[in-house]
């Protein structure tokens, strides 16, 4: 959701969510995704000039007692809280990159079976772009919803609709899980981390 | 009116009646005087029983005399309410405070209500009777002594022979798993797994379906203790909704001579929601109303519609 000409990002999630309201969706508290990247320290890393690996740790609201770790195209680990800890321990391997923190505050919605949470990107102090998530619970299979979540996103995005995430294409008829959400958050956070200022919406 | 008019001209008749009334007490209480007094007054003991015998012969001839007038005078004034469409209550309507008690115009309203109500019951059981949605096999017409003989055969079928119904089905639709189990004696429960959308429990009793509640293919539909959660609905909207429809659905399929039938024609409509998230309106088009898919399919050409716009 490109920010409009001559707003700030705080304006535009206004408009957004009074569409949102308008359409009938309930407010339903705020929700809050963050990410930390670890980059593995040079110690570790072999002879043969391999680039370090980046890990991404990060939390959902959605999912209080969990922590999910992500490598960049690799594997997603899910684990109890508790890997936080287990981080500070692992000084060693992974060193924590500076000022890396990002996260996205906002809003959650509910419309019939329909979870919107609209959120502001912010990477330090600065604003960097907003996020839209869009969840359809009674499917649990990402591909079979996809035209019926592109209308609802018309419905409110208008023209700025996205195309389909990834995830979609990759595994096409596997369940959906908290580990895909997971998975374009990351992206979209990397997304918003190379291009100052360009935001871009996340669907699930 | 015409009461209260037919009243009026028995009205002298009514005066006649409340005097001879009068009169016939107090022959009565002379009477009983008479008796309280006793013998007196007279030399002898022969005269004074005379006269008492002649004064209390007097008397009771007045009494006599007195009720035939009454019983005359009571066949005049007739039965006035008899005849009043809402007999003796009719009378209320004689009432001079009205104001105070409002009676009989409330009765008069109740009686309109009354009226009425048997009037539309009578139209609707009409209807109703053309559209029965009896699904046991003894019709509405079907005499006492016959209903009998139709009833065991659909209601009591061998177990063996309800399993096989459903393997045949199960194996009919390979997007559709069928586990039947039996936890509460003979009465069979279905927990349909349709491809990756949705789950169904069907509650049977022997080839009739009796229940159905549709969930999410996330949600649990087990309780605590392990047992298939045949009450609560699902979270979801719009499996709520289909949970509606698939009982509607029960209500249209019926044949009660051929129940395997009934219950083969209720998987191949519920089949068709394998594409509940997927399939567009085929009236509007589109794929949301009100935030909600197209959760309604049509009975014969399994079309899907959003439910407002279904014919």
């Amino acid at each position: 959701m490109p920010v409009a000409e001559g707003k700030s990002v705080q304006q535009t999630v206004e408009l957004l969510t009074r569409k949102l309201e308008i359409l009938g969706a309930e407010k339903q508290g705020t929700f809050c995704v963050d990410c930390e990247t670890y980059h593995t320290a040079a110690s570790t890393l072999g002879s043969q000039g391999q680039a370090g690996k980046l890990m991404y740790v990060m939390h959902n609201s959605e999912y209080p007692l969990s922590c999910f770790a992500l490598f960049e195209n690799g594997p997603c680990l899910i684990a109890d809280t508790n890997f936080d800890v287990l981080m500070v321990k692992l000084k060693g391997f992974f060193q924590s990159a500076k000022a890396s923190k990002i996260e996205t505050r906002g809003t959650r919605y509910q419309y019939c079976d329909f979870l919107v949470k609209v959120g502001t990107v912010t990477m330090g102090p600065s604003a960097r772009g907003i996020s839209v998530e869009v969840e359809y619970g009674p499917c649990v299979v990402a591909s079979d919803c996809w035209s019926l979540l592109l209308e609802f996103l018309q419905s409110f995005l208008g023209s700025h609709t996205p195309g389909a995430p990834a995830v979609f294409g990759n595994r096409h008829d596997a369940i959906y899980g908290p580990a895909d959400t997971m998975v374009q958050y990351m992206e979209l956070f990397n997304k918003i981390r190379k291009q100052q200022q360009v935001p871009v919406a996340g669907i699930r | 009116m015409a009461d209260v008019l037919s009243v009026g001209v028995n009205l002298e008749a009514f005066a006649q009646a409340i005097s001879a009334i009068q009169a016939l007490r107090s022959s009565v209480s002379r009477v009983f005087d008479c008796l309280k007094d006793g013998m007196r007054n007279k030399e002898t003991l022969e005269g004074r029983e005379k006269a008492f015998i002649a004064h209390f012969q007097d008397n009771l001839h007045s009494v006599n005399r007195d009720l035939n007038e009454l019983e005359r005078l009571s066949n005049l004034v007739g039965k006035p309410s008899e005849n009043h469409p809402l007999h003796n209550s009719g009378l209320l309507s004689l009432d001079p405070v009205q104001d105070k008690t409002p009676l009989y115009s409330q009765l008069l309203q109740a009686y309109k209500w009354s009226n009425k109500l048997q009037y539309h019951a009578g139209l609707a059981s009409g209807l109703l009777n053309q559209q029965s949605l009896k699904r046991s096999a003894n019709q509405m017409g079907v005499s006492a002594k016959r209903r009998p003989k139709a009833q065991p055969t659909t209601l009591v079928l061998p177990l063996q022979y309800v399993d096989d119904v459903i393997s045949r089905i199960d194996r009919m639709f390979p997007e559709m798993s069928i586990h039947l189990s039996r936890p509460n004696g003979t009465s069979a429960m279905l927990l349909v797994t349709l491809g990756k959308v949705l789950k169904v429990i069907v509650v049977m009793r022997s080839l009739f379906i009796d229940r159905t509640i549709v969930k999410g293919y996330n949600e649990n539909v087990y309780t605590e203790d392990g047992k298939l959660d045949i009450w609560s609905k699902s979270s979801y909207q719009v499996f709520q909704k289909v949970t509606d429809h698939a009982t509607t659905a029960l209500l249209h399929y019926q044949l009660p001579q051929m129940p395997d039938v009934v219950v083969r024609s209720f998987m191949t409509w519920l089949r068709s929601y394998i594409k509940l998230f997927q399939a567009p309106c085929q009236r509007c088009g589109k794929f949301l109303q009100d935030g909600l898919p197209p959760t309604w399919r049509d009975f014969r050409t399994l079309e899907a519609f959003h439910d407002t716009c279904r014919q």
